[in-house]
């Protein structure tokens, strides 16, 4: 514990009340998505009162136009949205960096590898080609809005950021002399790239993760919103939002104000917990 | 001169295969899913004639590169299918969208610039102040804001409570009559053929949605601009002119001629993110545009649209990153192809 306290990390901290802020919220929505449905007051997929209820002792949000309460619905919500985020990022994140390790290494060499390299950066390059949030739509609503295929097209749409992350940092890695002391030791050029050089071109992703998180989480709850997404009436942050749009322009605020300052509240966190880790990491930032 | 022209021509060059591999994942998008794409194409309610005809139009018997080539033969003549919803060619119902978007789009992005610049100069040169605390706890939101919310945040505080804003019908109000087409974008139109009443309901119209897009997606530009503009101000030519004597307005002026092209780098990738982006904002304000087209097309499982919504933002986005390097050649010509 002691150890823990005497940190950079936690000294880092302890400076940036922003990083405090970002964790505690990672957690509570960590903790949310494990028990929030069995903790909430009131069913979280069926009517729980009248409708339209504004906010008070028992209802804490309020309720929505069909009845459903809104802050159990709110507190059941991470669960399907961090676990969308969550898995999409992971996929992209893997996909992302073996792609990267593979085009990184063997950007320069033989031809085949040469071949194989560009061929990668060319296709990264088509997909980013397109606006990411019609290209989302397209692929959802192709497929059909089911998480899982929403899963499909954030962790599609996430790679190439990945991969121009991780290639870039490879390009540095790969020149270095310890990977040429491994190929002499008598390592296979895949072995090297996968077990040599990756462990050292991990930090750029590791730190684009939280930050992609919070982006899939924002883009989950967008597609949802369009209709896009997950099916009504899952208890999911952009659907409650859909719900409440209506009741906004009539007054009925607390419709889509509170899912949407949960939201938006999450996705700072991440971002922000992004941001400052790679600010830590940074070595020309430190003190 | 001839140097410039060389980079542009060379550059343009770069686009053609681009727009060709564009337009092979569009082609594949809908071949690739489970089912048939002429039933996806023709709709639910189609009757087998129409899906015959549809499947001779995309040639479905014929090997996949037949396909293909007849897939660009038809987008060379202008046939992006038939919505089966509207029952109109695609074509039609894009060309009369997309100006509605594109005004949404070059507002939002004009506007952060115009604003976001300027702002970020100012607290990279004044720095320690109330405003660089303001500025700094405004760029930490970007990014993070869903801009589908802030919107209706926006209805509810100045429609709803203030009644300021009017309400959010679309491109009009329900009483004012559309003004003669001439591009499209209904403020422009307006403001060409002198229509006073159509003018003011399509200004109104378009605060409420502009407002959303530069608040939520401005502090991009502002951020980027002022790291730019704090680097150059410390760097050694700007110390230099500091040294020599020269104003203070002379030293911001080459410093920001050589923070310009990361910020420009960034008002591309706005309006690469926008283009995308602006869709939710165009269904909270029923703005009718692009964005909400192909909305509902996802919703009715109307497949022609969709593809060529895609493909021609896809085209947008390749036209403005060729329009970046220009920009960014112009600003700085050591770069090369």
């Amino acid at each position: 514990m002691r150890r823990l306290w005497d940190s950079d990390l936690w000294r880092f901290a302890r400076l940036r009340p922003a990083v405090v802020f970002g964790l505690c919220v990672i957690i509570v929505n960590l903790c949310l998505a494990a028990v929030g449905p069995a903790i909430a007051p009131y069913p979280t997929q069926a009517p729980a009162g009248n409708s339209l209820i504004p906010p008070n002792g028992t209802y804490w949000f309020g309720t929505d136009v069909s009845g459903m309460d809104i802050f159990s619905r709110v507190l059941a919500a991470p669960r399907i949205d961090l676990t969308i985020a969550l898995v999409s990022t992971v996929i992209a994140f893997v996909c992302g960096v073996a792609l990267g390790v593979v085009s990184g290494f063997f950007a320069q060499g033989e031809r085949p590898g040469r071949i194989a390299s560009t061929l990668i950066m060319r296709i990264a390059d088509i997909v980013q080609a397109f606006p990411m949030f019609v290209f989302a739509l397209a692929l959802v609503g192709l497929s059909g809005p089911s998480a899982k295929n929403v899963i499909i097209a954030l962790a599609f749409l996430n790679i190439p950021f990945f991969l121009r992350l991780t290639r870039s940092a490879v390009l540095q890695v790969r020149s270095k002399t310890f990977v040429e002391a491994a190929i002499c030791a008598g390592n296979s050029r895949l072995r090297a790239a996968f077990f040599h050089v990756m462990p050292n071109a991990l930090a750029p992703a590791m730190v684009h993760f939280s930050t992609t998180v919070g982006f899939s989480i924002l883009l989950t709850a967008g597609l949802s919103f369009v209709g896009a997404g997950v099916p009504p009436p899952t208890p999911e942050l952009g659907l409650m939002i859909q719900v409440g749009a209506q009741n906004m322009i009539t007054g009925q605020w607390w419709t889509a104000l509170f899912p949407g300052l949960c939201l938006a509240v999450t996705v700072l966190a991440f971002s922000l917990f992004g941001d400052n880790l790679r600010i830590f990491l940074d070595p020309t930032n430190r003190r | 001169m001839r140097r410039f022209a060389l980079f542009a021509g060379k550059r343009l060059l770069f686009t053609i295969p681009q727009l060709f591999a564009v337009s092979v994942i569009v082609f594949f998008l809908i071949r690739l899913l489970p089912g048939d794409p002429s039933y996806m194409l023709a709709g639910p309610y189609a009757s087998p004639q129409r899906v015959q005809e549809v499947r001779r139009s995309l040639g479905l018997d014929q090997p996949i590169i037949t396909q293909y080539v007849r897939y660009l033969e038809r987008l060379s003549q202008g046939d992006f299918g038939t919505s089966w919803r509207t029952s109109q060619p695609v074509l039609s119902d894009i060309r009369e969208r997309l100006p509605a978007t594109l005004e949404l789009v070059v507002g939002a992005v004009l506007l952060s610039v115009v604003i976001g610049i300027p702002l970020g100069v100012a607290v990279a040169t004044s720095r320690g102040g109330v405003l660089e605390r303001l500025v700094f706890f405004y760029g930490m939101l970007a990014g993070s804001l869903p801009d589908f919310w802030i919107g209706l945040l926006l209805i509810l505080i100045f429609f709803y409570f203030l009644g300021w804003a009017p309400a959010p019908v679309g491109q009009l109000d329900f009483a004012v009559s559309s003004p003669d087409h001439i591009t499209g974008a209904y403020v422009i139109d307006a403001l060409l053929t002198g229509n006073g009443p159509a003018f003011w309901s399509a200004c109104a119209q378009l605060v409420l949605p502009l407002a959303t897009l530069v608040l939520v997606y401005m502090p991009l530009v502002l951020k980027t601009a002022r790291s730019a503009m704090e680097e150059m101000l410390y760097s050694g030519f700007v110390l230099q002119a500091r040294a020599s004597g020269l104003p203070r307005w002379m030293q911001i002026r080459y410093a920001l001629r050589n923070a310009l092209p990361p910020v420009i780098t960034v008002i591309g990738i706005e309006f690469w993110f926008l283009l995308g982006g602006a869709v939710l904002v165009e269904t909270i304000f029923a703005w009718g545009g692009l964005g909400q087209y192909a909305v509902e097309s996802v919703i009715n499982s109307d497949y022609a649209p969709l593809q060529a919504v895609v493909l021609v933002t896809a085209v947008f986005t390749t036209i403005v990153f060729l329009i970046v390097d220009i920009l960014y050649y112009l600003i700085d010509p050591r770069i090369s192809v």
